[in-house]
């Protein structure tokens, strides 16, 4: 495997996890280097989802390290919540605040997380929601919008907290086919600003031209993790192959 | 006899009904503010704040009332100068405790009413689980909450006449006076039956305007 | 003494209706009858004994007189009035209680054939139901904790804490005649029995013989002082204008005067507690009012 440089922002060590008697996670090792942009595909079920929710903590891990900035995660509390505020996190249903508007849900964190000021918080958030192409919506519900407005604004959402890691739990896979290139346009700008960024995604073209490394789960384990050109072009495991030749026939 | 039962009453039942009125706006604000603080309880991450609000609530909600009144006035004395208090104190302490109980599984089935994302977002932020709940949950679980609180005031209401049990003046109180005065039970009782849906009925129709207003500010 | 009072307030607080046993056996009277007495048809006495039973509303939970055991049955001095009642109809008594407030509408509903509660003999009442009797006369008196010595008489209640039973007679007295003293009424003797003990209410006030009977389970706790100052007369509750079976009953009475069964009936009961007993009251066959 190959090891990004300098110390890495995300470690995940001998992580195993399960539901019930259902083992979604086996023995998963990882780091995340700063300013890296991590994919991971993997068929449904194979655990890329729950590993990116084990990162900020949203599931616990039954065993095994979960280190972010080479902070070991604390128990459910208020060290758990400052951490929290340092990793922004996007998910498959946007999860807007329904009652609130646009804006509201982009100044929520600012304001009641890190003690900005209102009208300094209103501002950045108009700002942020200007840099993702919504800066029309700030005062609409979040129900009046389209999928990929939300999604757009549940990024703002995240950014507004200067995370200094991002957690994207199939941003995409609620989208209808239209909106899609909108939320990935936003995604890949900010991975060429540097964000330190966890992808699980479908979207193989997403893969091939932001990710700097490609990880590959299936049956809870990751099966290989590798650039993308290699992972695309030969893949190791005969998994990987067998996954890649289904997704590029259909 | 008849009519003039109640006609000839109604300072009787003006006193029963502000009785009434006073141990339903202290047991609903008691109950309210317990009921939530109780369904926090229920949905926290510690279990031992989850197992205390579901023993409280399994106890009381299981309890009938009538037994919780007369065992707080009668037995709390038992155990010292601090619980001697009035039998108005004891009435509407009683109705609180036992009401807090439906407060808090109204509120409960409001927040699982919440879709868990909500929470997730929310946690994600770095809210601790106080605003988690205070600033996302519990705001939007308000409009799904609201017909069974009505129904859980409402039926407040007319539990506060167990008071009569430890003579407490309230309505149905001061209906037994009238009827020990007047040996004419059936228009006594109808008497406080209009009293009570004096306090009743325009709660319903409250409730429903609360309900309506919450389906639009969505 | 301390279960008991747990049970009674248990026992209070969930029935709200209770049903009197139907086969208690009367061991006061001769025994069942070699010929059952025979009435005139369309009398309630033969409507009783053709039903049976003889429907009877008393106190569950007034000790001496009518209270409720443990094992069901029902035991006091007015039970005991009932089934020397019901012997002489030849039927069994079958209890339901009665508390002072739903006396009037058990009769007059039907609900009961008579009621033999602890129920004072006055005009107001009279009105809507007749009396039989009085079988029994009282007097209003004072109980208070064991070591108070401030009240020793009616006088000694003005400003003070008193409790009784709501709708009967000794409190409506205790309103008119010191009407400075702080009434608390409750449903039952023994709530005001527990506020006392718990220094809620400083006095208790009814009839004497109610007051002993919370004596004699508490005589740790509670002593009656002073003279009675009322008389109450105890009567057999029955529907408005029944006059022959207000006479029957008049006269059934009469009898267990003379054959010694009313003083059985007070002795085992009442004379448990108190050693001067009562010589029984005339009846008194006032003419019905309306």
């Amino acid at each position: 495997m190959d090891q990004p440089a300098g110390s890495p922002l995300v470690v995940l060590e001998g992580v195993n996890k399960s539901f019930g008697p259902l083992h979604v996670l086996k023995d998963i090792d990882l780091q995340v280097g700063r300013g890296e942009v991590l994919v991971v595909i993997g068929p449904s079920g194979s655990g890329k989802s729950t590993m990116c929710r084990c990162i900020n903590r949203l599931e616990t891990v039954d065993s095994g390290r979960v280190l972010v900035d080479g902070q070991e995660l604390p128990r459910e509390g208020k060290a758990l919540a400052r951490l929290r505020a340092d990793i922004g996190m996007v998910f498959q249903s946007f999860n807007l605040f329904a009652h609130m508007s646009v804006l509201d849900n982009v100044t929520l964190g600012p304001i009641k997380v890190r003690g900005v000021a209102k009208a300094e918080a209103r501002e950045r958030g108009r700002a942020l929601l200007t840099r993702v192409g919504i800066g029309d919506k700030a005062d609409a519900m979040p129900a009046q919008l389209s999928g990929g407005q939300q999604q757009r604004a549940a990024i703002a959402r995240a950014l507004a907290m200067q995370p200094k890691l991002m957690l994207f739990d199939e941003p995409t896979s609620a989208l209808d086919p239209e909106y899609i290139s909108e939320v990935l346009d936003v995604m890949r700008g900010l991975a060429e600003e540097g964000m330190t960024m966890v992808v699980v995604t479908h979207e193989m073209g997403f893969a091939r031209s932001a990710g700097n490394r490609v990880a590959f789960m299936d049956g809870g384990r990751i099966v290989e993790v590798a650039p993308p050109e290699q992972f695309f072009n030969a893949p190791e495991s005969p998994r990987a192959r067998d996954f890649l030749g289904k997704i590029l026939t259909h | 006899m008849g009519l003039s039962t109640i006609t000839d009453n109604l300072d009787v039942y003006v006193e029963g009904f502000v009785g009434t009125v006073t141990l339903t706006a202290l047991g609903a604000a008691g109950a309210l503010a317990l009921g939530t603080a109780l369904a926090a309880m229920r949905v926290s991450p510690v279990a031992t704040l989850r197992a205390g609000g579901l023993l409280y609530v399994e106890t009381l909600r299981n309890c009938p009332l009538p037994v919780l009144v007369v065992l707080m006035a009668f037995g709390l004395p038992k155990l010292g100068e601090t619980f001697l208090w009035s039998f108005f104190a004891y009435g509407a302490v009683a109705i609180a405790l036992y009401h807090a109980a439906f407060v808090c599984e109204a509120v409960r089935s409001g927040i699982g009413s919440v879709s868990t994302g909500q929470g997730e977002a929310a946690r994600s932020l770095g809210l601790p689980f106080g605003q988690v709940l205070r600033l996302v949950v519990l705001p939007q679980a308000f409009r799904t909450v609201i017909p069974p609180l009505g129904n859980v005031l409402i039926a407040l209401t007319k539990n506060t006449s167990v008071v009569a049990l430890i003579d407490v003046t309230d309505i149905t109180n001061n209906t037994e006076l009238i009827i020990n005065d007047t040996v004419d039970p059936i228009f006594a009782v109808l008497g406080s039956a209009c009293a009570y849906l004096l306090l009743t009925l325009p709660m319903g129709l409250l409730v429903g305007r609360l309900e309506k207003r919450a389906a639009f500010a969505r | 003494m301390r279960l008991r009072t747990a049970a009674a307030l248990a026992a209070l607080a969930l029935t709200l209706t209770a049903c009197g046993g139907g086969d208690e056996q009367g061991d006061l009277g001769s025994g069942t009858p070699d010929t059952k007495p025979t009435f005139e048809a369309g009398t309630t006495m033969a409507r009783i004994q053709s039903a049976g039973v003889l429907k009877v509303g008393t106190k569950f939970d007034q000790p001496l007189y009518g209270e409720k055991q443990l094992s069901g049955d029902v035991e006091g001095f007015d039970v005991n009035v009932a089934k020397i009642l019901a012997d002489e109809l030849g039927v069994q008594p079958e209890f339901t209680e009665a508390v002072s407030k739903n006396r009037e509408p058990f009769i007059q509903n039907g609900t009961v054939d008579i009621v033999v509660a602890t129920y004072t003999i006055n005009d107001k009442r009279k009105q809507v139901i007749d009396f039989a009797g009085p079988y029994y006369v009282t007097g209003q008196s004072i109980m208070v904790k064991k070591d108070d010595s401030a009240i020793t008489d009616k006088a000694g209640l003005a400003g003070k804490r008193v409790c009784s039973v709501e709708g009967s007679t000794p409190a409506e007295r205790i309103k008119t005649e010191v009407p400075t003293a702080k009434l608390t009424t409750f449903d039952t003797y023994g709530k005001c029995a527990e506020a006392l003990k718990n220094g809620q209410t400083d006095a208790v006030t009814t009839d004497e013989a109610i007051l002993l009977g919370l004596v004699s389970k508490s005589p740790e706790d509670f002593q009656v002082v002073g003279e009675p100052f009322s008389e109450e007369p105890y009567g057999i509750g029955l529907k408005k204008g029944d006059q022959p079976f207000r006479d029957f009953l008049n006269d059934t009475l009469e009898k267990a005067y003379e054959d010694g069964r009313w003083e059985k009936a007070l002795k085992d009961t009442v004379g448990t507690v108190q050693d001067q007993l009562p010589s029984p009251p005339p009846v008194d066959r006032y003419t019905a009012a309306g």
